[in-house]
């Protein structure tokens, strides 16, 4: 008890009176977090928006409104049978309708419009989910061949262009990000054991002289495994109350840029705080500590 | 007290620092060691204290054979062996009083056992009125005086001195040698490394003589050799 409690002492006496070598620690800590969150960040940007463009794809074909639905279904199992296709689905002209309806069930003008008209003016449709996204450009490129008289119109330019844009962007992440990521991760966890093998080798004085009089291992070593938990413990609030901020900023413009899709990187920080920023404790004391124990055992000799 | 047989020490692959050195030493006594640079005195001190091994023969101190001592026990051989270096190896940023309770604090001493030991160890050594001051503001003599203070806190049977007044003048260099006299009339085993002439033939004490890692007289009551 006297010893744990001394050992904090010594601990906290350690990082008052080298201020500024905590201060340069807790730095570096910051520097190396922030950076493995922003590549976090920009991670979870193109995976989200990638899903979300995902989401809303629909390939979809417009049928001339008087074709029996005999037909449509002929045309369906063909389309159905094609291994790029994961999913199709009748849309008939009634629920079109009902569809219609429903969207614009709060803008009076364009039901007044429909009633006007007096009759259902939709076309039946199917739309088409591709089994692989990657590959809808190429799925895109068999509807397009396919001839069929029933077909009255093809719906899928926008798609293929937002689905390239977003594709390559994933893409790109995926294969250079990855690599970057790792490296400048562990970049940065390298220059934090170095950081801390700095502060330790200004207490190589303090250690050798702790050794001669024959301090007990536990005053050797744990004081530096206290530092290591405070510097790591303050530097992952700092970068909490740094982050969120941030990305609340950062929403925004998400918004703008992909308008009308789900892209929510603060609700995703949100909902995965304690596996993101857990596990982003665990890892950096980790291997504070192990550079600790690490560079007292070299100057400590023992 | 402390008994060497045969022990030979090299570092790495280079000649032998110390050769067959055979040495015993009674409780109480003052024993000088002396010889030329690199003769393996340091060496030796830092045997008796297990920051190095031997490679062969064995080292008894106190109740410790430290040929065979395991990591674990280190911390308390250093306790009952207290050091002195010529450099005095204080913290800069303690007092002097700091300095001497931080040996105890790291041990694990408590509050009570501190407010006790420290005061009369500084009052051994002649500091209690300078205890408040840092290194830095006290003379060679009286730093050394702090490491002294220091060393005696476990009150430990054997005191090793390595050149203990190599950074001093000749005042303050008998100043500490008539203290290390004082400390061993109260019993205890002071070991003594110096290249001080003077020194040496003022004790006229036991005198051991080293060369070249190997014991090359022991006398009684000696005078400097070389
Ligand atoms: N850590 C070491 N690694 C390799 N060689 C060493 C080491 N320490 C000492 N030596 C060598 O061992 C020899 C004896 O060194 P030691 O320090 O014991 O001498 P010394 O008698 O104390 O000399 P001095 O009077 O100059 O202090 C020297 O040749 C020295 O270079
Ligand atoms: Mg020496």
């Amino acid at each position: 008890m006297l010893s744990l409690f001394r050992i904090i002492k010594f601990s906290f006496q350690d990082i008052a009176r080298n201020v500024w070598l905590s201060i340069a620690t807790i730095t570096i800590l910051l520097l190396a977090l922030f950076s493995i969150n922003t590549l976090m960040t920009v991670r979870v940007i193109s995976d989200s928006a990638s899903k979300a463009v995902q989401e809303k794809i629909d390939i979809s074909l417009y049928i001339k409104p008087e074709t029996p639905e005999a037909d449509i279904m002929a045309l369906k199992s063909k389309i159905e049978s094609s291994p790029r296709v994961k999913n199709i689905v009748y849309i008939s002209k009634e629920s079109a309708l009902a569809n219609f309806r429903d969207k614009y069930k709060n803008n009076q003008e364009v039901l007044a419009a429909l009633k006007e008209l007096g009759r259902n003016p939709l076309s039946p449709s199917l739309t088409i989910i591709p089994s692989n996204f990657s590959e809808s450009n190429l799925l895109i490129n068999e509807l397009k061949m396919l001839d069929s008289q029933i077909i009255e119109s093809r719906d899928f330019a926008d798609n293929a262009i937002i689905l390239n844009k977003i594709n390559s962007i994933t893409d790109r992440v995926n294969e250079v990000g990855l690599f970057i990521i790792a490296i400048f991760i562990l970049t940065s966890l390298l220059v934090v054991y170095n950081t801390v093998r700095v502060a330790i080798y200004t207490h190589r004085q303090e250690i050798e002289i702790m050794r001669l009089v024959g301090a007990s291992y536990s005053f050797i070593y744990l004081p530096y495994v206290v530092s290591a938990f405070v510097y790591t413990l303050l530097s992952i609030m700092i970068i909490i109350a740094i982050f969120y901020p941030f990305l609340t900023l950062l929403q925004p413009y998400l918004e703008v840029f992909f308008m009308g899709y789900n892209v929510n990187i603060l609700s995703y920080f949100i909902s995965n705080f304690w596996q993101v920023f857990g596990l982003q404790f665990l890892v950096i004391l980790a291997i504070n500590i192990f550079a600790s124990l690490f560079a007292v055992r070299r100057y400590a000799k023992v | 007290m402390i008994t060497i047989k045969n022990a030979s020490k090299a570092y790495g692959k280079q000649a032998k620092v110390l050769d067959d050195i055979n040495l015993s030493i009674d409780p109480g006594e003052f024993v000088s060691i002396v010889g030329q640079s690199g003769a393996g005195k340091t060496t030796l001190v830092k045997i008796l204290i297990g920051e190095e091994r031997v490679d062969s023969g064995q080292v008894i101190a106190g109740d410790w054979d430290i040929t065979k001592i395991s990591r674990r026990e280190i911390p308390y051989l250093r306790r009952q062996i207290g050091v002195i270096f010529q450099d005095f190896k204080l913290l800069p940023k303690k007092t002097l009083a700091e300095n001497v309770a931080f040996a105890l604090e790291v041990s694990g001493g408590t509050p009570a056992k501190i407010n006790k030991i420290v005061p009369s160890v500084m009052k051994i050594v002649g500091l209690d009125d300078k205890k408040g001051r840092y290194p830095n503001e006290v003379s060679g003599g009286e730093k050394q005086r702090a490491a002294i203070a220091r060393a005696l806190v476990h009150q430990p049977k054997i005191l090793l001195a390595d050149e203990p007044t190599g950074n001093l003048d000749a005042i303050n260099a008998n100043e500490i040698i008539d203290l290390l006299l004082r400390i061993n009339k109260f019993g205890t085993t002071v070991i003594l490394v110096t290249h001080n002439k003077e020194i040496v033939n003022y004790l006229n004490r036991r005198v051991v003589t080293m060369e070249h890692g190997r014991i090359i007289s022991d006398q009684e009551k000696g005078k400097y050799l070389l």
